[in-house]
């Protein structure tokens, strides 16, 4: 028997040896595209997505220069300047980029705009940092644990759906002092996490079956190797989805707070802030209205419009199609 | 593993393992009762039909039963510990350290996202202090002993750039490059066509003599537990009905459906009209009959079978669930007996009517 097999083994490492030269003479070497680069590509084939990622990158730049170039232009008022026109010098030869004018107080419209940019942008990525974190947290022990303690952290979920969110936001504002970023930035994280906490729980408890996690626990992989290596990744396009509506979100609800006069105070800007302050000039100066409307509403669409392309781009089953 | 204090006597014994789901419907025994035992070194084939509790029976070795299901009575003394006491976190030591397992489907074990050197170095780094490179060499090296050709390319591929039969190698790499002193493999190769089945069995066959691994095989296909096995466990309805040596089952079964089972196997060499087969289904784990649970579907069904057959030992080493003697003759019940319990006893010699 044991004759047998030492013949039958040699055999085999023969043979091998044999193969194993073959194939590196003659084995079928194209090239092998990574995962990130088939997203790339993916990505760029979407143009909307392209789009969206374009304008949220030129308002972000637009939000990080501009108020550092202008310094404190945002908020410098100017008796004689009240609604001026246009200018990029003024009379004495200052360049001061005021493109959109000035508003009743004599403050530069762009700069302002600029900075109410970044204030709201600062709070959506802000905010959706806190629900993600939150929501993959307590997704992903609810999906990965189930049973009572899967019950439980849902009926949270439950109950904080259940609360109207705004009011909640007031609230907070108003418990914690208005006026502050990070109040509000706060009090938008702490409402807005349960889409995904539910997203991701409803992923992992299907991926909780899938074989290869079967396979990964069967070696003795501990729960939280599993869960960041073998279940978050999978699971990420409808979070990432999630986070970019959820940027989109913040800054509406932002903007509505601002708008409602609790807030960021006058003191700050922000385009809620700035809506609330035009609205009183809708008739007389529409522009105040429509500049910070329209800054709201490019950044709502092309956050939405980068959402959908990611979620497309890391569909790992998704393939280039050719063109 | 170190042999430093090496335990006498086999390597895995399952002493009386009971695993039960709690659903809706019930309790469903799917294993009841087990007992088998693994030596070093050794092949143990389980066999049986679907549903019959064999991947039950290997998930609750791993003890990687999920709710609605649970271990509710028995030991799985793996070298003389047992694996039911153990804390969550000493168990996970023992996975893919000690017992490693591979399953049924390679299109779906592994994960599409990573390399598969990625994940065989994870396994290794799991379980020995290396670092990423040295992990990452002792994956293409694994690669390299279950025969796959150009390791080290294949190493940085994903998944799906590999054929099944790869997978499948890919996963026993995996399973292997621990040194585990039990694999267990679940349909290792169900999933996949002849000729890459027979490849499959060759590199365990390989590994298994040069690692001294024990290997539990599952499997419904009894041409590959001839090949591999060296001892059988039949299962049905999650009891265990027959074992004995590979040599006994095949060649002197005594459990009326181990005869059934080899006899529905085609056969080249025989030229018969039709192949016999089991008639009727497994039934219904939420339905057992009373007594032998294949009693309605056995060809030899005596009255006795109302009542649960004894566990005898027919032959030394060869177990089987039945009434019938160990020359496979009906019992003698109550021979002795007088009156309406002689009318009863001969009533339980006849076959009774289907």
């Amino acid at each position: 028997m044991a004759n047998r097999s030492e013949v039958v083994s040699a055999d085999i490492e023969r043979r091998r040896r044999e193969e194993a030269e073959a194939d590196s003479a003659e084995i079928d070497r194209t090239p092998v595209r990574t995962y990130w680069q088939l997203v790339r590509g993916r990505f760029l084939q979407n143009r909307l997505a392209v789009f969206g990622l374009g304008v949220i990158g030129v308002l972000a730049l637009y939000a990080i220069i501009i108020p550092s170039v202008t310094d404190e232009a945002w908020r410098t008022t100017q008796l004689f300047r009240d609604d001026a026109p246009p200018e990029l010098f003024t009379e004495d030869g200052k360049f001061v980029f005021a493109v959109l004018g000035y508003n009743e107080n004599g403050v530069n419209l762009f700069a302002r705009l600029a900075k109410a940019t970044q204030t709201s942008l600062l709070i959506g990525l802000a905010a959706v940092a806190i629900i993600m974190g939150i929501g993959i947290f307590i997704g992903s022990i609810a999906g990965y644990v189930g049973g009572w303690i899967d019950n439980i952290l849902m009926r949270v979920v439950d109950i904080v759906l259940s609360l109207p969110g705004l009011f909640v936001i007031l609230m907070i504002t108003a418990f914690f002092g208005a006026g502050n970023v990070w109040v509000i930035i706060f009090a938008i994280g702490l409402t807005g996490w349960t889409t995904a906490a539910r997203l991701l729980r409803a992923e992992f408890l299907s991926l909780r079956e899938v074989d290869y996690v079967q396979a990964a626990r069967a070696l003795g992989a501990p729960p939280q190797r599993i869960i960041l290596r073998h279940m978050l990744p999978p699971a990420m396009a409808p979070i990432v989805v999630a986070a970019t509506l959820g940027i989109a979100d913040s800054v509406v609800v932002e903007a509505s707070l601002s708008f409602l006069g609790f807030g960021l105070g006058g003191e700050s800007a922000s385009l809620g802030t700035m809506l609330q302050g035009a609205l009183s000039y809708f008739f007389s100066g529409p522009l105040k209205v429509i500049y910070p409307g329209v800054v709201l509403i490019l950044i709502v669409l092309a956050a939405s419009f980068l959402g959908d392309g990611l979620r497309d781009a890391l569909d790992p089953r998704q393939r280039v199609e050719a063109k | 593993m170190t042999a430093t204090a090496r335990h006498v006597g086999p390597l895995l014994e399952v002493k009386g393992l009971r695993t039960q789901f709690f659903t809706q419907d019930g309790v469903v025994k799917a294993v009841d009762d087990v007992t088998f035992e693994i030596g070093h070194g050794q092949t143990l084939g389980v066999v049986g039909e679907s549903g019959c509790g064999k991947s039950i029976t290997s998930l609750s070795v791993m003890r990687l039963i999920d709710r609605p299901g649970k271990i509710v009575a028995g030991e799985i003394l793996l070298n003389g510990d047992n694996l039911l006491a153990m804390k969550e976190d000493a168990m996970r030591d023992v996975r893919g350290d000690q017992v490693s397992m591979i399953f049924q489907e390679p299109m779906t074990s592994l994960n599409p996202v990573y390399t598969c050197g990625d994940q065989i170095a994870e396994a290794v780094q799991q379980h020995t202090a290396v670092s990423r490179r040295e992990a990452w060499d002792r994956a293409v090296e694994m690669l390299r002993i279950v025969g796959i050709p150009d390791a080290k390319r294949r190493a940085t591929e994903h998944p799906h750039q590999l054929s099944g039969g790869m997978r499948q190698r890919v996963m026993i790499a995996m399973a292997l490059s621990t040194d585990p002193d039990l694999l267990i493999a679940d349909e290792p190769t169900t999933a996949l066509d002849v000729t890459i089945q027979a490849q499959i069995l060759e590199v365990m066959r390989d590994l298994r003599e040069k690692n001294r691994m024990a290997i539990m095989l599952i499997t419904h296909d009894l041409g590959v537990v001839a090949e591999m096995a060296d001892e059988v466990v039949v299962m049905y309805a999650g009891k265990v009905v027959e074992r004995a040596d590979v040599r006994t089952v095949f060649g002197s079964p005594h459990h009326p459906y181990t005869k059934g089972l080899l006899l529905s196997i085609p056969r080249l060499d025989e030229r018969v009209e039709r192949l016999e087969v089991i008639k009727g289904t497994v039934p219904s784990p939420l339905n057992l009959p009373s007594g032998c649970l294949f009693k309605r579907r056995c060809p030899y069904r005596m009255r006795v079978c109302d009542t649960a057959p004894p566990y005898q030992e027919v032959q030394p080493g060869h177990f089987s669930r039945c009434w019938l003697t160990p020359a496979g003759e009906p019992p003698d019940v109550g021979a002795d007996a007088e009156g309406p319990e002689a009318e009863q006893a001969a009533d339980a010699l006849t076959v009774a009517p289907r």
